[in-house]
């Protein structure tokens, strides 16, 4: 039995291992453990550097401190690594023990297995031998069966018998041999057993040193750290204090230093305040003397100068007194001049209040007036409109009655005039003359004027222009003319006034001469009418032409000129008020450049001169109408018939009466006649059909006896 | 509730401290006029009385003990809420009153109750952890917490309902006594710990001669009466169960040893096996020293393929051998499994071939451990190879298992390329001195590995200090790592040079 042994010396070596870090460094081998010390010295100072890398600071460090750091610090890694292996030294020990076991274990299979092997071949041969004596012992039966002497048989039997006790005692040796060998594998299971307690036991023990050893070891470590510390703790305080003490002596020092310079500086300070102050006293003493030199001298002035003052006192209470009556008058007199200024305040704001009453009361009045005023001459206008519709109906009707009067009178007239000539003709035979008058050939009404002559238009157009200086507001959207809509009756006055200026040539110097006295407008109106008349210019649209010729060449031809301009200016003036309008200037010779104005009317008159000859002037009834031509007319209708051929008719139709009655009885004669020969033929036929009928021939009294007398 | 808080601060100083001597006895002197009615009135005159000379009064007040009277204690009479308190706790058994108090009457409650109250008071009605403390210290003598969680609460019921599992005798205990107590713990219980499994008890004891060799063969027979007791209705009923481990056998049996003691019959399999698929919040399934061969092996492995979370598996100090094995290979490329252990176990070389075969493919597989098998240098080398492709294993245990040097060459190839495995277990083999040597040459170039545990073999002691060092050397960069991850290659930079030296 091997383990036990081996296990022994594995303890041993293990003990010594064990022993070389607790113990000592210097036991087993120099070698290693110096390698181990140099090791650990190199590890502990990489650490420190890494250490010191890592914090920058320690480098700055002084080295004293550094030192000491890294006593403690190679304590504590020492100690870290005599605990490392400390402790796997332990745990190799402790399990040192099983695998004692286990290779015991693995031994105690490798016997068991040869054991075993072997017992089996035991066991085979003796199962191959026994069977052979057994066997054996069966072909001895069947010899025995064939045996018949008894005595044989018994020798035989007696044979096998031997045979048989030898084989159970073969199986007998092999059986107690097998129980020998139980007892021994028992005997060998219970030192088994007791090794195992033993082994139980000892790795209790071993756990519980090492525990111990553990303990102690961690103990004593941390003690020998605790001591690191504290003699790096104690070397820190000794090099502080002895740092301390040499601030604090140089700190003495200074100090002594210092209150000996101060002591000295008060000394000097001393000296120098003595030295001021006899200076001062000194001073103090020549300025006493001099300041009551002064004194006495003050006080005798001030002596004059109240003297002065009492004089000047009485001075003044008198005129105090005087300015105080004078000052009590003013007041009294300021008092009533303040009366006086309330009253006449009072007044004033009577009054005020009484005027702003006023021109309110005005101004309402003049509203009202003007009001009045507007309305009226809306009226006005309205009526004049009213008016001049009433004149043209007026004048349309008397028109048409007179239309119809004179076709009816006209129709009569032509009837007379047949008459007459079927008379004249027929019953006279004399050759007959149709009467030519001038009214039998006049239609409509009679009137001198067809259209409003130019001079009338011209007055007018001047006078309004006039009037439009003394009430704007009328002129504004009306005229009395019927003027074209884009032509106000300003231009048309300016151009008139122009034309008149420029076209002096048309006028008859002997005209002129005449007109140079007259008033203005009515120098114009002379002068336009003569120019007018030479021109040819007769009636109203005429006027309208040459005034929208105007215009119109002056737009074509001078698109650019002022006078777009002006009629603006024309349209804002007649818009405005009466006083802007009034300090206009007057209308600029400007409108039409007086240069153009005679192409102009030569262009007109270029133009008029067709239109012209068609047209055949009749001059008829004025506006106002005039009725003594009328009745004139009328009688002269009335006696279209003369009083001869009157006469001629009268005595015709008392000849004619009595032609007229001898026919008339002629007539009736004639009438009387013939129905007197209708009765006699128609008796005739009667008697005629009476006589041929045959009753006459059957009756005894023929008729025809009867009627002989009545028949003729 | 203001009264209460006010009067509640002369009560305590009353009872034992004398700093507050005179406050305390003078509340005590006013407050006893009522509750003490027919002692104190002789006293109380006087003390009204002096009142007026102001001396005597203040005297009076100021003495702590009144030794005319006879009755007189510093005690005084406790408060109502103190008593309601009281009376609740004598009581809580009956009529539990506790969520609708204020927290401070809670607590003083719990403090008072007695740890023997019936569980199904207060499973569901306390959460206080020194509650359950004092019920866990009071019940066993040495208490780890740590091993459930920290909590007191969950380590009570898990310990109770252990208890409750080990001394269940099938056909015998009432199986009420366990599911009664299912609803109580359903939600603190996490882990379930059993040692031993009683089994059913054999009423007519046969009285057999001295032939103890046949009774292993008996037991097989009567095998269907040996089954222990079904965990199925219990792990259904626990929500949060995450750790299951079992034993299956007796323990302190003595003299009355009998191999059917320790019997992990097809039927108790199958049960667990059910067991273990419906329960899909187990992330940790043990099951040691049970005598699981290979069959049973597959039928749990079975169950327990494409499991939603387990976790790590033990099927350690058992009989399973190749077939096992590779149903557990099996099981490594159809789950999440991070620990396995088929430590002490019957794997040879095929077992390890369809393991490693699994291993190289997998990637979640963290600690391998197969000390104290017999897998040999074949399977060794088929675990070599595939830790050339694996990524993910860290710690591999191969104690034990005949090896030799092969398999040290293989694994020293693997020791230069691999940069996750952080532990080796190669001790008791026969690797040798060469093989050692070839570990040490794998060795200088690792930087990831923290142990190699090569103790018992036969390699040469150089050697082995060596490969010690480099391992201290490894430790030492993988403290700096973890201390500075920003210096994470620096000092390894640094150490190389160095260790080949040391």
């Amino acid at each position: 039995m091997n383990p036990p042994g081996s296990l022994g010396v594995l303890e041993e070596k293990e003990e010594e291992h064990l022993a070389t870090p607790i113990l000592g460094p210097s036991v087993h081998s120099d070698n290693p453990q110096e390698r181990i010390q140099a090791r650990r010295l190199r590890i502990a100072a990489r650490l420190e550097a890494r250490r010191r890398e890592a914090l920058g600071e320690y480098l700055d460090g002084k080295k004293e401190s550094e030192e000491d750091q890294s006593k403690s610090y190679k304590q504590k890694e020492e100690s870290r690594l005599k605990l490392a292996k400390l402790l796997l030294c332990g745990t190799e020990l402790v399990t040192n023990i099983q695998v004692a076991a286990d290779i015991r274990e693995i031994h105690r299979r490798v016997e068991e297995e040869e054991i075993k092997r072997q017992r089996l071949e035991k066991l085979e041969n003796e199962v191959k031998t026994s069977q052979d004596k057994f066997d054996e012992i069966t072909i001895k039966w069947e010899e025995g069966k064939q045996r018949r002497i008894p005595q044989e048989l018994w020798e035989m039997l007696n044979a096998q018998q031997v045979h048989c006790a030898g084989l159970i005692e073969d199986k007998n040796k092999l059986i107690s041999e097998l129980q020998q060998e139980l007892k021994m594998k028992d005997d060998q299971y219970v030192k088994d057993l007791k090794k195992q307690s033993d082994d139980i036991c000892l790795l209790l023990e071993r756990m519980e040193e090492q525990v111990k050893n553990v303990m102690k070891t961690f103990r004593q470590e941390l003690q020998n750290i605790e001591k690191a510390f504290e003699v790096e703790r104690q070397e820190l305080l000794t090099s502080n204090k002895k740092k301390w003490e040499r601030a604090l002596q140089a700190h003495n020092a200074k100090e002594l230093e210092y209150l000996m310079n101060r002591i000295k500086k008060v000394e000097d300070y001393e000296k120098q305040l003595n030295k001021q102050r006899v200076w001062d006293c000194e001073e103090y003493n020549t300025i006493k003397i001099k300041l009551e030199q002064d004194v006495q001298i003050l006080e005798q002035q001030l002596q004059q100068m109240k003297a002065t003052y009492q004089l000047n006192q009485e001075k003044l209470e008198y005129n105090f007194q005087v300015l105080k009556k004078r000052d009590e008058e003013s007041t009294v007199i300021k008092s009533q001049q303040k009366r006086k200024i309330n009253r006449l305040h009072d007044v004033l704001n009577n009054l005020r209040s009484k005027y702003n009453k006023q021109v309110k009361q005005f101004q309402e009045e003049n509203q009202s007036l003007t009001s009045d005023y507007k309305r009226l001459v809306l009226q006005f206008k309205e009526l004049q409109k009213a008016m001049r519709h009433f004149a043209l109906i007026d004048d349309k009707q008397f028109r048409e009655i007179w239309l119809m009067n004179e076709e009816e009178a006209k129709d009569l007239i032509n009837r007379a005039f047949d008459v007459d000539r079927i008379i004249n003709t027929h019953h006279l035979g004399l050759p007959w003359m149709a009467p030519n008058f001038w009214f039998l050939k006049n239609v409509g009404p009679i009137s001198q004027r067809q259209q409003k002559s130019t001079t009338q238009i011209l007055e007018e157009v001047l006078m309004e222009a006039e009037e439009e200086g003394a009430d704007q507001d009328s002129s504004e959207s009306e005229s009395y003319l019927d003027l074209p809509k884009q032509v106000s009756a300003r231009t048309t006055r300016k151009i008139l006034m122009l034309l008149c200026d420029e076209s002096g040539f048309l006028i008859e110097s002997k005209l002129l001469s005449l007109l140079l006295p007259l008033e203005r407008s009515e120098c114009y109106l002379l002068g336009l009418d003569a120019v007018f008349s030479a021109l040819g210019i007769e009636n109203e649209d005429d006027l309208y032409k040459l005034v929208n010729f105007f215009l119109k060449y002056q737009t074509h031809h001078s698109p650019s000129s002022q006078e777009p301009l002006d009629l603006r200016a024309e349209k804002e003036g007649s818009l405005v008020d009466g006083k802007s309008q009034e300090k206009e200037p007057p209308p600029s010779p400007k409108l039409i450049h007086p240069n153009d104005v005679l192409k102009i009317l030569e262009a007109f008159v270029m133009g008029l001169r067709k239109p012209r000859d068609f047209w055949v002037p009749v001059k008829l009834l004025k506006v106002v109408r005039d009725d003594s031509k009328d009745s004139e007319y009328w009688e002269a209708l009335t006696t279209v018939i003369p009083a001869t051929t009157q006469n001629l008719w009268d005595a015709l139709y008392t000849a004619l009466e009595k032609y007229h009655l001898v026919l008339t009885q002629r007539a009736e004669l004639l009438i009387e006649n013939d129905s007197l020969e209708r009765q006699n033929t128609e008796l005739q036929q009667l008697l005629q059909q009476y006589l041929d009928t045959k009753i006459n021939s059957e009756l005894q009294v023929p008729p025809t006896q009867v009627f002989r007398v009545p028949a003729k | 509730m203001q009264e209460t808080q006010t009067i509640e601060s002369p009560s305590i100083p009353s009872r034992s401290s004398t700093s507050t001597q005179d406050r305390s006895s003078t509340v005590g002197q006013t407050s006893s006029t009522a509750p003490q009615p027919s002692k104190p009135t002789p006293i109380i005159p006087p003390l009204a009385k002096s009142t007026g000379p102001g001396s005597g009064s203040v005297v009076r007040r100021m003495r702590r003990i009144i030794a005319e009277d006879a009755e007189w204690s510093l005690a005084i009479v406790p408060l109502l809420t103190e008593l309601c308190i009281q009376h609740i706790v004598k009581n809580f058994q009956n009529n539990p009153i506790l969520k609708q108090l204020l927290p401070e009457h809670q607590k003083k409650v719990l403090n008072h109750l007695s740890p023997d109250l019936p569980l199904a008071v207060t499973a569901n009605l306390i959460d206080d952890e020194s509650y359950w403390r004092r019920c866990c210290t009071q019940r066993w003598p040495v208490c780890h917490v740590d091993n459930h969680g920290g909590s007191w609460k969950r380590m009570f019921f898990e310990l109770h309902l252990e208890n409750l599992l080990k001394h269940f005798i099938p056909n015998t205990t009432d199986p009420a006594v366990i599911l009664n107590l299912l609803p109580l713990c359903r939600n603190y219980v996490r882990a379930i710990r059993v040692d031993q499994f009683l089994p059913p008890v054999q009423l007519p004891a046969p009285p057999r001669g001295g032939d103890q060799s046949d009774s292993g063969s008996e037991g097989e027979m009567e095998e269907p009466a040996m089954d222990h007791y079904q965990l199925d209705n219990l792990v259904a009923g626990l929500s949060h169960l995450e750790e299951l481990d079992l034993v299956y056998g007796v323990k302190d049996c003595g003299l009355n040893f009998e191999w059917n003691l320790f019997l992990f019959t097809y039927r108790d399999c199958h049960s667990l096996a059910a067991t273990l698929k419906a329960c899909h919040t187990l992330k940790i399934f043990r099951l040691t020293r049970s005598k699981v061969d290979d069959d049973k092996a597959r039928i749990l492995i079975r169950s327990l393929l494409d499991h939603p979370a387990l976790e790590e598996l033990d099927l350690s100090h058992n009989l399973i051998g190749d077939r096992g094995a590779r149903a557990a290979a099996k099981l490594l490329s159809h789950s999440r499994l991070r620990v396995l252990n088929l430590a002490n176990n019957q794997v040879r070389a095929p077992g390890a071939h369809s393991l490693a075969h699994a291993l190289g493919h997998n990637s979640n597989l963290i600690s391998l451990n197969l000390r104290l098998n017999c897998i040999e240098d074949e399977g060794g080398q088929a675990l070599a190879h595939a830790l050339h492709t694996n990524k993910c294993l860290t710690t591999l245990h191969l104690g034990g298992n005949e090896l030799s040097e092969p398999t040290a060459t293989l694994l020293s190839q693997v020791l230069t390329i691999n940069t996750t495995l952080t532990s080796i277990n190669l001790s008791c083999n026969h690797i040798g001195l060469d093989g050692g040597k070839q570990l040490l040459e794998g060795m200088s170039d690792n930087k990831t590995l923290l142990e190699f545990d090569l103790r018992l073999s036969d390699i040469a002691q150089e050697s082995e200090y060596l490969i010690g060092q480099a391992l201290c050397a490894n430790r030492e960069a993988a403290r700096q790592r973890a201390l500075n991850p920003s210096h994470l290659m620096s000092p390894v930079t640094a150490k190389g040079p160095e260790s080949p030296v040391g």
